[in-house]
């Protein structure tokens, strides 16, 4: 079972561009992350609050609404934010030329 | 006085007698002066003596006095009052020595003396009152700006109203937001300010404690969370579970992220890259609008030189539905996954062709079956024309099949050519008549019925046309032979399509050019031969339309009425097309056009659809020595035409008809 994991986000991983894969739980703690461990307890904690914030935004504006998905495109990076009832899964990318 | 000196110098005799009169003026005055002081001594030695009288109480005491004063030699007790009295006096005394006007001194005193008298009674009874009343009047004066709005109030107006309710709403979020503020006791009786701020109190501490609670936890947990305990986690099922979904997620996003964040040329992955280089041509897309390109046929196509990725295209009237306008033009991005147009205009005859405006970004031209020509606007949020040509017979009055903008950003020209081959240009400002007109004819002057043109890169001069008689000409606007300077015959059937090489390099290909015909066939020329250079003779259906790749010098397209989209790189084979497609369904293909980059093919059929095809990078763009070889090829395909004719000839004079030497003796001369 776990091996699945370890397939799905070596796969992710893989990819052209990617930086790195966390997975946190619902309270925003890491459970898995291919980052350094400064790095992802910041990405853990930040992303977690903004998709929280970010559901509650979907939920307000029509309640039987969900957030499913959450790209943050910056200069240098790109957050991809899968979110989930327990778990968030974020995926940081560069944009390749 | 100098004017006085300046007569003494002047008139000696005058002098005496004017001397004599100032003398005597003097002496008057010092009498009089004299006598003014003598009676007011007398009138202030009086006073001195009645005072002193009043005060003394006898005036023998102070006889007595003053004589014992003056027997001791000092000044009479009189004479001290006197001179003290007249302190005062001492200054105008000194006036009238000065000014002899000494009216002015009988008046101050005057003043002098009443103004101490009445000072008592007026400050007592004005001054009291005035202070009083002017309070009074701010008081009314704030008051009637209250009675004012009370006053609007009553008025119906609605205008009134809402500036009421306004200012009213106003004030209460002030008087609302004050107690947030605290500046609450200075509007409120001091009863109420125990009561707001409570409020404030409470609330604080509250969202405070919460957050600092949250963040406690937040540490907590981070804290808690042990190897055994993520380990738990991930082999939980809401785990396994949640990885797959989300991992498919992020993978498509990826996945899809490279095709919309890259360019067209980087698009694909490496995987992608190996197909398309196998298939040269692959269709990307199309363009389709169910309400305004359906059963259109697509008249022409253009792409914005401001905006590469603006695509303009012409449609011709749908038979199905007689009540729409004929001509629609349609702009179509080819940058974003969009369905819809961009711009939507249309006019009420079908426009036959449609250029941008090549200085103004804004403006959109279209030549229309009737023969006007229309001007649409993208700033205007209007779809029909803004302006348009008058239909008269000083501009056309045939279908306008030909537009294009020529020039520079400062002279340029819209020229336009209709089927009776009458070439208009007109400035875009003044659309109300044609700068000028020029008449397209064939000897015995027969007009041209011109069905396509083409200008050479950054020609504005000289342009070949089409013509519906299977002729192409070559004609140019000014000097001494405008209008027809040569003719190329060789088609079968009216030309349908005619490009002129315009890739830029290293070598100058501008003089030639490809035509394609009703005929099934596709001719090549030099301007500077009266035959083709070569004929393409692999299509089995008519061919509608030609053009040469922007960046490539060997490359052009061609369009059928079959379907079928042939991609031909002449350095590469002659005989047959390099590439070829068969657009789904078959439609009849009337345009094609190349994107600027030269790296997408656009075909537009006879239903309304614009297909878009990418064609492979190392296809589209030119290798370094890709003029040479066309060069060479060019004359490998001059030679053996060369070759070909000599064999008929050599044919046809083994059987020996005299009349054909003539001709055997000029072809070595091509």
């Amino acid at each position: 079972m776990s091996n699945e994991v370890e397939e799905t986000m070596k796969r992710i991983q893989s990819h052209k561009g990617v930086v790195g894969t966390i997975v946190v739980n619902s309270e925003g703690i890491p459970i898995k992350t291919t980052l350094d461990n400064t790095t992802t307890v910041q990405y853990a904690g930040l992303i977690s609050a903004l998709s929280d914030k970010a559901r509650s935004v979907v939920r307000d504006l029509d309640p039987s609404n969900d957030l499913t998905f959450l790209r943050i495109r910056s200069k240098k990076h790109e957050i991809m934010v899968a979110p989930d009832k327990e778990f968030i899964l974020i995926v940081v990318q560069t944009p390749t030329d | 006085m100098y004017l006085v000196a300046s007569t003494i110098f002047c008139t000696e005799p005058m002098m005496s007698d004017r001397k004599a009169e100032l003398e005597r003026k003097k002496a008057k005055l010092q009498a009089l002066r004299e006598e003014k002081d003598r009676r007011r001594r007398e009138k202030e030695l009086k006073d001195v003596e009645e005072a002193a009288n009043r005060m003394l109480g006898g005036a023998g005491d102070r006889k007595e006095l003053d004589e014992m004063l003056s027997s001791l030699g000092v000044a009479p007790v009189s004479d001290i009052l006197s001179s003290i009295s007249s302190a005062n006096s001492l200054t105008p005394d000194n006036s009238i020595n000065h000014t002899p006007d000494s009216s002015l001194q009988p008046n101050s005193l005057v003043n002098n003396i009443p103004v101490g008298k009445r000072k008592t009674p007026q400050l007592s009874v004005v001054v009291v009152q005035s202070t009083i009343i002017p309070p009074k009047e701010t008081v009314l004066y704030t008051k009637q700006t209250q009675t004012t709005t009370s006053g609007h109030e009553r008025d119906a107006h609605a205008t009134d109203y809402y500036v009421l309710t306004y200012d009213d709403g106003q004030g209460e979020d002030e008087e609302g937001s004050l107690p947030h503020l605290g500046g609450f006791g200075s509007k409120l009786p001091p009863g109420i300010l125990p009561h707001g701020l409570p409020q404030v109190k409470e609330v604080q501490p509250a969202v405070t404690a919460v957050e600092q609670e949250q963040a406690k936890q937040e540490v907590k947990e981070i804290r808690e969370l042990s190897e055994e305990e993520k380990q738990m986690i991930i082999l939980s099922e809401d785990f396994q579970r949640f990885i797959d979904r989300a991992g498919k997620i992020v993978e498509r996003a990826l996945g899809e992220s490279v095709d919309i964040y890259t360019d067209y040329i980087g698009g694909m992955g490496e995987d992608g890259l190996d197909e398309k280089s196998h298939q040269r041509i692959a269709l990307n897309r199309w363009f389709y609008d169910e309400r305004w390109s359906r059963h259109r046929c697509v008249t022409s196509l253009d792409w914005s030189p401001q905006y590469p990725e603006l695509l303009l295209a012409s449609y011709n009237n749908n038979e199905d539905s007689p009540n729409d306008p004929d001509g629609v033009a349609l702009i179509w991005n080819t940058k974003f996954k969009k369905t819809t147009p961009e711009s939507i205009f249309h006019c009420q005859s079908g426009v036959m062709s449609a250029t941008f405006a090549r200085f103004h970004p804004n403006l959109i031209l279209g030549g229309t079956y009737s023969g006007q020509i229309v001007l649409w606007d993208n700033r205007v949020q209007k779809r029909t024309p803004i302006q348009r040509t008058p239909l008269s017979a000083s501009a056309h009055t045939h279908p306008v099949y030909c537009v294009n903008v020529v020039g520079t950003q400062n002279a340029h020209n819209l020229i336009s050519i209709s089927t009776d081959g009458r070439l208009c240009s007109w400035s875009l400002d003044m659309l109300s008549q044609p700068q000028e007109t020029l008449e397209l004819h064939r000897m015995q002057s027969k007009p041209v019925a011109v069905t396509c043109l083409d200008f050479p890169h950054s020609d504005v001069n000289n342009f070949v046309v089409g013509s519906e008689e299977g002729a192409a000409y070559s004609a140019c606007r000014h000097g001494a032979k405008a209008g027809i300077v040569d003719t190329y015959d060789g088609h079968q059937g009216p030309i349908t399509g005619i490009s002129v090489n315009a890739v830029q390099g290293g070598i100058d290909f501008s003089h030639l050019f490809i035509t394609s015909s009703i005929d099934w066939t596709i001719k090549l020329w030099s301007l500077k031969d009266a035959k083709p250079i070569y004929s393409f003779e692999d299509s089995s259906d008519y061919v509608l339309d030609v053009a040469w790749s922007p960046t490539n010098p060997a490359l052009f397209a061609t369009v059928d009425c079959g379907g079928r989209l042939d991609l031909w790189n002449l350095n590469q084979d002659t005989e047959v097309p390099a590439a070829s497609i068969y657009v789904e369904g078959s439609p009849a293909l009337n345009k094609v056009s190349w994107t600027p980059s030269g790296l997408h093919v656009t075909v537009g059929d006879n239903q309304g659809k614009i297909w878009v095809y990418d064609v492979a990078e190392n296809f589209a763009h030119p290798r370094h020595d890709e003029w040479n070889k066309f060069l060479y090829t060019i004359q490998e395909l001059r030679n053996s035409q060369v070759d070909e004719e000599l064999e008929k000839l050599n044919l046809s004079v083994s059987s020996p008809p005299l009349s054909s030497m003539s001709s055997l003796s000029l072809t070595p001369l091509r």
